[in-house]
C-alpha cells in the first residue's frame, strides 16, 4: 500500500511538475502579444562587464513596461555546440552573442532573423566593416558587431627590465626577449604560451606574408604548409618550446593566475585581461591589484616594426529566427548597439562596434596598445565551414603537436589535409 | 539449479497458483480469461508509451536521419535529401572511425575488469568488516556514487593539474621525481589511464552495492560445510559464492560494458582540460564531435546506429547466455 501511495504521490508531482512547464511556455496566450514576455539574452564568457549588463537591463524594461530581460551567461567551450542545439529547438534564446568567428555558420543555416531593414537604425556605416561582413551572407545582414577585441601582450616591468630587455620592436625580438627572459628565470614563462592557444600565433603565420586559407575557383585551400607560414609556425614552436613553461596542452583560460603568482613574465591575451589581472584579490576569480604599477603592456610588433596583424577576436550579436518575440528581442538589440551601450564597452578597454566610439577607449597604455592593434586585425576565412574547423579542435589539437616540438612540416600538410576536407566537404 | 530445487523438502502450505480456490465459480468465461490474459500487457503499456516517447521517437528519428544528407541548414528548417547507405559507407571507409572504435573497446575492457574486479573485492571486504568501518565505507561509496560526473571529471583534473596538481607536487615534494610540469594528459595512454581511473571510481560503488547484497544471501552453512571439507579462500570462492552470484554477475557485467563502451561526460571534460583531441576520442564523443561540433547530423547519426548495433549485440549475447542458464 506505502508502495502504491507513493507511486502515486511521483505521477501527480511530476504531473504538476508538466504542467507548471507548459504554462510557462505560453507567455502570450491572454491579452496583449508580447506586452509580459521575458527576453533571453545570451552573452558569451566574462567579457561583457557588469556595468553593460545592467544598463541593459534597467533601460529595456524602462522602454517596455512589463517585459523582462533575462542575461543568461554562457561560455566559450562548446558554444557552438549548444547554439545549433538550442536555436534550432521550441525553447530558443532571443538575442545571442556569437564569436565573430563562428558566426558565419548560422547566418548561412538560417539560423537568424534577417535585419537587413534594419541595418541603418542599428548604426550603418558607422558599424565595424569586418565585423559587419561576418554577419551577413548572401547580402542580407543578419548578427550586429558586438565587440572587438585585441590581443595585447602583457608584461611584468620589473621582470624586463632586470634581463636588460626593453618593449620588443620586431616579432623576431619578441620570441628573443621570452627566450632570454625564461633563461634568466629558471621555472617561468618568458612568453606564457599553451599549447591549446592558437590564436596567438595566427599573428606569426600573417606576418610572414602566409596565410590560413585561400580560396580560388570556388574551393578552399589551407596554407599551414606554404613556404611563408612554415618560416612563421617554426617561430611560433621556437616561442612554445623555448619560452613557455606553460602546459604544452593547456588552454588559454585564466592566465591571470601565472601572472599574479609570478611564473607568467610576459602573455598574449585580450585587452580585457588587465582586468582579470587587477581583479580584488578576494573576488571570486582573484586578481593581483598590487601588481599594477608592474603591469605593462604593448601590442604585439610586426615583423618588421610597427603593430603585428593580430587576430580580430570579438564578437556579433543576432536575434534568433525562433524567437517568440522577434520585436522585443530587435529592440533589446537597439539599446545594445546604442552609443550609451557601447561607451561601456570602450570604457573597459574593449573595442566598440561603431568607429565614431573609438575615442572613448580613451587614452592609458592599454587603450593605446588596443587601438594600434584594432588597426591592423585581421578575420580567420569567412567561410561557413569555419566554425566546424574551431569546433573539431583541429588547430587546438596542431599546436599541441607543435609545442611539444612535433616536426612542423608534416604536421602543417596533415593539417592542411584536414581542414581542405572540413572546409570544402 | 533445478536439481537443488527439487531436492528441498516441500513446504505444505506454499502458496501455488493454479490451485487457489476460485470465488467466481467453477470456471471463468471466455471473456474473463482474456482480461486476465491481457492484464499483464494492459500494465506494461504506461512504461511502453514511456519508452516509446523518450526513447523510441528519437532512435526512429536517427535512423531515419541517418539515411539522409542531414546537415547544419537542414536542423533550422531546409529540406533533408535521401542518400541510402551513403553515410553508413562514408563511416565504415574512414579510418577515424575504426580507431575510435577500436580504442573504445579496449577503454571498455579495462574499466569493466578494473570496475568488477575492484568491485567484488571491496564487496567481499564488506562482509568481514565490523559494523562500524562497513557503514563508513558505505558512506564513502556512496558519496563516489552520487558526485556527477562532471564534477568528478573536473576535480580529478586539478588533481592531475600539470601547474598545481597534488598529484605532480606529492611526486615531487615528496617522492622526489621528476614530475614537475608532468602533462598527465598529453600523452594518449596516459589520458586513458587517468580517465580510467574517474571511470572506475565512479563505477565500483554500483557493483560493491549489488555485490554486496548478494553475498548476503549466499547461505552461511553451505560455506561451512566447504571449509570443513577444506576448501580455501579461492576455491569457496570459484566453487560457491560465484555460482550462487553468477547472474548478478551478468547483469552487471553487461551494464557495465554499456555504460563504458558509451562513456561521453569524463572523456569530453577531460579533453576540454588538455590531451589531443583526435588521438583521445571514443564513440560517445566521437558522435558528439561529428554531429554537433561539425554539424554532419546524418553522418554523426550512422556512427550512433552502428554503436547501437553493437550494444546491442553484446548485451542479446550475455542476456541469451543468462536465459539458457536459468532453463537448464
Amino acid at each position: 500500500m506505502k508502495k502504491k501511495l507513493g507511486v502515486l504521490a511521483l505521477v501527480a508531482a511530476s504531473a504538476l511538475a508538466l504542467t507548471s512547464c507548459a504554462s510557462n511556455g505560453d507567455p502570450g496566450s491572454s491579452g496583449a502579444p508580447a506586452a509580459d514576455a521575458k527576453i533571453r539574452v545570451w552573452l558569451v564568457g566574462t567579457d561583457t562587464p557588469k556595468e553593460a549588463r545592467e544598463y541593459l537591463t534597467t533601460t529595456f524594461e524602462k522602454e517596455n513596461p512589463g517585459s523582462k530581460l533575462i542575461i543568461e551567461e554562457q561560455s566559450w567551450t562548446g558554444l557552438v555546440d549548444k547554439l545549433n542545439t538550442n536555436l534550432s529547438g521550441s525553447d530558443s534564446p532571443d538575442v545571442v552573442e556569437v564569436g565573430n568567428t563562428q558566426a558565419a555558420a548560422f547566418t548561412s543555416a538560417g539560423a537568424f532573423l534577417d535585419l537587413t531593414k534594419e541595418f541603418d537604425s542599428l548604426g550603418g556605416k558607422d558599424l565595424l566593416p569586418g565585423f559587419v561582413e561576418a554577419g551577413s551572407y548572401d547580402g542580407k545582414f543578419y548578427a550586429a558587431p558586438l565587440y572587438s577585441g585585441a590581443r595585447l601582450v602583457f608584461f611584468k616591468k620589473d621582470a624586463l627590465s632586470a634581463a636588460g630587455l626593453t618593449v620588443p620592436t620586431t616579432l623576431a625580438d619578441y620570441v628573443s626577449n621570452g627566450k632570454k627572459l625564461a633563461a634568466d628565470n629558471a621555472g617561468k614563462s618568458g612568453i606564457w604560451w599553451p599549447g591549446q592557444d592558437w590564436y596567438n600565433a595566427l599573428p606569426f603565420i600573417w606576418e610572414n606574408g602566409g596565410e590560413v586559407a585561400t580560396f580560388k575557383d570556388g574551393k578552399w585551400s589551407s596554407a599551414f604548409s606554404t613556404a611563408n607560414s612554415l618560416e612563421g609556425l617554426k617561430q611560433v614552436q621556437d616561442a612554445m618550446v623555448n619560452a613557455s613553461r606553460a602546459p604544452k596542452d593547456g588552454k588559454e583560460d585564466n592566465p591571470q593566475v601565472g601572472f599574479c603568482d609570478g611564473t607568467s613574465l610576459q602573455l598574449s591575451a585580450p585587452s580585457w585581461v588587465k582586468w582579470s589581472i587587477l581583479a580584488p584579490a578576494d573576488s571570486e576569480t582573484p586578481g593581483c591589484p598590487d601588481q599594477e604599477e608592474n603591469l605593462g603592456v604593448y601590442a604585439l610588433p610586426g615583423k618588421d616594426g610597427g603593430a603585428a596583424s593580430v587576430m580580430a577576436g570579438g564578437s556579433n550579436i543576432a536575434v534568433s529566427n525562433k524567437s517568440k518575440n522577434p520585436e522585443l528581442a530587435t529592440k533589446a538589440l537597439k539599446i545594445i548597439l546604442s552609443d550609451e551601450f557601447q561607451t561601456i564597452y570602450a570604457k573597459n578597454g574593449l573595442v566598440p562596434a561603431k568607429l565614431s566610439l573609438a575615442k572613448e577607449l580613451g587614452t592609458d597604455e592599454v587603450a593605446t596598445a588596443t587601438a594600434e592593434a584594432a588597426g591592423k586585425a585581421r578575420l580567420t576565412p569567412p567561410s561557413p565551414k569555419w566554425a566546424d574547423v574551431e569546433a573539431a579542435g583541429l588547430l587546438q589539437d596542431f599546436f599541441v603537436k607543435i609545442a611539444q616540438g612535433g616536426d612542423v612540416e608534416s604536421l602543417a600538410k596533415e593539417l592542411d589535409k584536414k581542414i581542405d576536407g572540413v572546409l570544402n566537404g | 539449479m533445478s536439481t537443488l530445487n527439487s531436492a528441498r523438502p516441500r513446504v505444505p502450505d506454499e502458496p501455488k497458483e493454479p490451485e487457489l480456490p476460485q470465488p467466481a465459480g467453477p470456471k471463468l468465461s471466455g471473456r474473463a480469461k482474456l482480461g486476465t490474459k491481457l492484464t499483464p500487457y494492459g500494465l506494461l503499456v504506461p512504461a511502453l508509451a514511456v519508452l516509446a516517447v523518450v526513447i523510441g521517437w528519437p532512435l526512429i528519428n536517427l535512423i531515419i536521419m541517418s539515411f539522409q544528407k542531414f546537415g547544419r541548414a537542414q536542423v533550422f528548417g531546409a529540406p533533408p535529401e535521401w542518400i541510402g547507405f551513403g553515410n553508413y559507407a562514408k563511416v565504415l571507409s574512414d579510418s577515424t572511425f575504426w580507431e575510435v572504435l577500436g580504442r573504445s573497446l579496449l577503454f571498455c575492457l579495462v574499466c569493466v575488469v578494473f570496475t568488477m574486479l575492484l568491485g567484488t573485492l571491496i564487496a567481499m571486504m564488506m562482509v568481514r568488516l565490523t559494523k562500524f568501518f562497513r557503514l563508513l565505507l558505505s558512506v564513502g561509496l556512496l558519496l563516489a556514487w552520487a558526485m556527477p560526473a562532471l564534477t568528478a571529471t573536473i576535480v580529478w583534473g586539478w588533481i592531475f593539474d600539470t601547474d598545481y596538481g597534488v598529484i605532480n607536487n606529492v611526486l615531487v615534494n615528496v617522492f622526489g621525481l621528476d614530475f614537475q610540469q608532468h602533462s598527465w594528459l598529453i600523452n594518449p595512454v596516459s589520458f586513458f589511464f587517468v580517465a580510467a581511473i574517474i571511470v572506475i571510481w565512479g563505477a565500483v560503488p554500483f557493483v560493491t552495492f549489488t555485490v554486496y547484497a548478494g553475498l548476503t544471501q549466499v547461505p552461511d552453512e553451505v560455506l561451512e560445510a566447504a571449509s570443513l571439507d577444506g576448501a580455501g579462500y579461492v576455491q569457496r570462492f570459484r566453487l560457491i559464492v560465484f555460482p550462487y552470484l553468477k547472474s548478478i554477475f551478468v547483469v552487471i557485467t553487461i551494464l557495465q560494458i554499456i555504460w563504458d563502451l558509451r562513456v561521453f561526460t569524463q572523456i569530453y571534460a577531460l579533453q576540454g582540460i588538455g590531451g589531443i583531441k583526435e588521438q583521445t576520442s571514443t564513440l560517445g564523443v566521437y558522435i558528439y564531435q561529428t554531429s554537433l561540433g561539425s554539424g554532419e547530423y546524418g553522418i554523426g547519426g550512422a556512427i550512433a546506429v552502428i554503436t547501437v548495433i553493437i550494444l546491442m549485440a553484446i548485451s542479446l549475447y550475455y542476456v541469451r547466455q543468462s536465459i539458457k542458464e536459468e532453463e537448464l
